[in-house]
């Protein structure tokens, strides 16, 4: 990314090679929407090439990377007034396809779909925190760094987050 | 370990934020705590099943698109570089990778003479010198003039005596002589032009008392009209009460020019 900084903008091709897949989990599983995820990879990618001067040389490049996204992405909720998480119909049916429709494959797929309406059901910050830690596989102290807080309490929030996650679960299943 | 801390460590044994002698802790808890280890394997499913969930995956358009951008946003960047700018940018960098030194070289020149000039000035010696000669050498003009004009005086052409009189407004410090030698020509002068400017003279030396006293006396020894309307204008504007007496006297006189009585009614009207 120094080199980016300092004109070589060729570089940036390699970090989009190496991040954006990462990058559009994160910003898919936010906000449940393909299209729209898509386009702000794009423009967080954009941003990055015009405004390099953000990244101030030390510290990682993806941890710049996951604050412009959650930016965007908040940036995005407010636009939409945090209408309630509206998942791509068209992402579920394409899963559901090519799998053989065994019981068991079926009792798979309903509990996934438990899963994924208590996912939802997680307010936007427990949400991001299970998607980091679970989904992106990020570490605790990386996760601090993201949030600008301290390891022990992505700790506690963590724990809590998955507990929240679990009693939804519970409830939807019974 | 208590049920309560071991149930806090869960989401960390999941994500394997723990170390190697907490996670043998853990375990030999829920080994011997059933309640903990059923909670443990309800947060181990969810766990395991959130990474069952298939992973959304960007569509090729997407690199196409990037790889788009990149190219708009290189031109674009080219396209807003002006040359000319370019070239003012490289001129200045060239200035002034060559001004420092030159820069410095020449601050240095500016102190080596400022330090010189110091040297060479040594002020306060040679200017009071020049001071001092100057001062005795206008001294020495004044001095000069006096003479002149002590000597003037005496001319027998009055307008050489005139001049002598002007004199006066050049000399810095008139002395006793100078003004004794005035007074005798304002009193006994037999021309009146030399006397009118010898009274001029002398009303701009009126700050001393002397010369105040003395112009009070010469009243009574003004015989001609247009001296006695002066010196009563002038006792006038010097506003000097004791010239009241003497202005008294003068209307007593026989033979008294009728304007010049009444101009002199009126300074002592305007004195009293």
């Amino acid at each position: 990314m120094l080199k980016v900084k300092k004109g070589d903008i060729d570089k940036m091709g390699l970090l989009y090679e190496r991040y954006h897949r990462q990058l559009y989990r994160f910003l898919f599983n936010m906000t449940r929407q393909k299209e729209l995820s898509e386009d702000m990879v794009q423009n967080i990618f954009l941003r990055m090439l015009k405004y390099p001067e953000g990244f101030i040389g030390f510290g990682e490049f993806k941890m710049w990377m996951y604050h412009i996204a959650r930016n965007s992405v908040y940036d995005h909720f407010r636009k939409v007034k945090r209408s309630p998480v509206h998942s791509d119909v068209k992402d579920y049916t394409e899963r559901i396809e090519g799998e053989e429709l065994t019981d068991a494959s079926i009792e798979k797929e309903q509990e996934l779909k438990i899963l994924e309406a208590a996912i939802d059901k997680l307010s936007d910050e427990n949400r991001e925190l299970l998607i980091l830690c679970r989904f992106q596989e990020l570490k605790y102290n990386e996760i601090a760094k993201i949030l600008n807080t301290t390891e022990g309490a992505i700790k506690v929030r963590v724990h809590r987050a998955l507990n929240q996650l679990k009693s939804n679960y519970l409830k939807i299943d019974n | 370990m208590e049920c309560k801390d071991c149930r806090q460590q869960f989401a960390s044994l999941l994500t394997g934020d723990v170390n190697q002698s907490q996670r043998s802790l853990i375990e030999s808890h829920l080994a011997s705590c059933p309640g903990c280890k059923a909670e443990f394997d309800a947060a181990e499913k969810v766990w395991d099943l959130m990474g069952e969930i298939r992973q959304s995956e960007p569509s090729e358009a997407m690199r196409i698109n990037f790889d788009a951008m990149l190219k708009n946003y290189k031109e674009s960047l080219i396209s807003t570089r002006n040359p000319f700018d370019e070239w003012m940018a490289r001129i200045r960098e060239y200035w002034f990778m060559q001004a420092k030194p030159g820069l410095a070289f020449s601050l240095l020149l500016v102190v080596l003479g400022l330090i010189g000039g110091y040297i060479l000035h040594q002020p306060g010696q040679k200017v009071t010198s020049y001071n001092r000669q100057i001062d005795s050498l206008s001294s020495q003009v004044s001095e000069l003039k006096q003479v002149m004009l002590l000597s003037l005086l005496q001319d027998p052409s009055a307008s050489q005596r005139i001049r002598a009189v002007s004199y006066t407004d050049e000399i810095t410090n008139v002395n006793n002589k100078v003004i004794d030698a005035l007074f005798a020509t304002l009193n006994e002068d037999p021309n009146v032009n030399v006397r009118l400017s010898t009274l001029e003279a002398l009303v701009k030396l009126s700050g001393d008392p002397g010369v105040r006293e003395g112009l009070v006396r010469s009243i009574d020894l003004q015989d001609s009209p247009i001296m006695q309307s002066a010196i009563a204008d002038v006792m006038v504007k010097l506003q000097e009460k004791r010239s009241v007496t003497s202005l008294q006297k003068l209307l007593s006189k026989k033979g008294l020019n009728k304007m010049v009585k009444l101009n002199i009614e009126k300074s002592i009207q305007k004195l009293i």
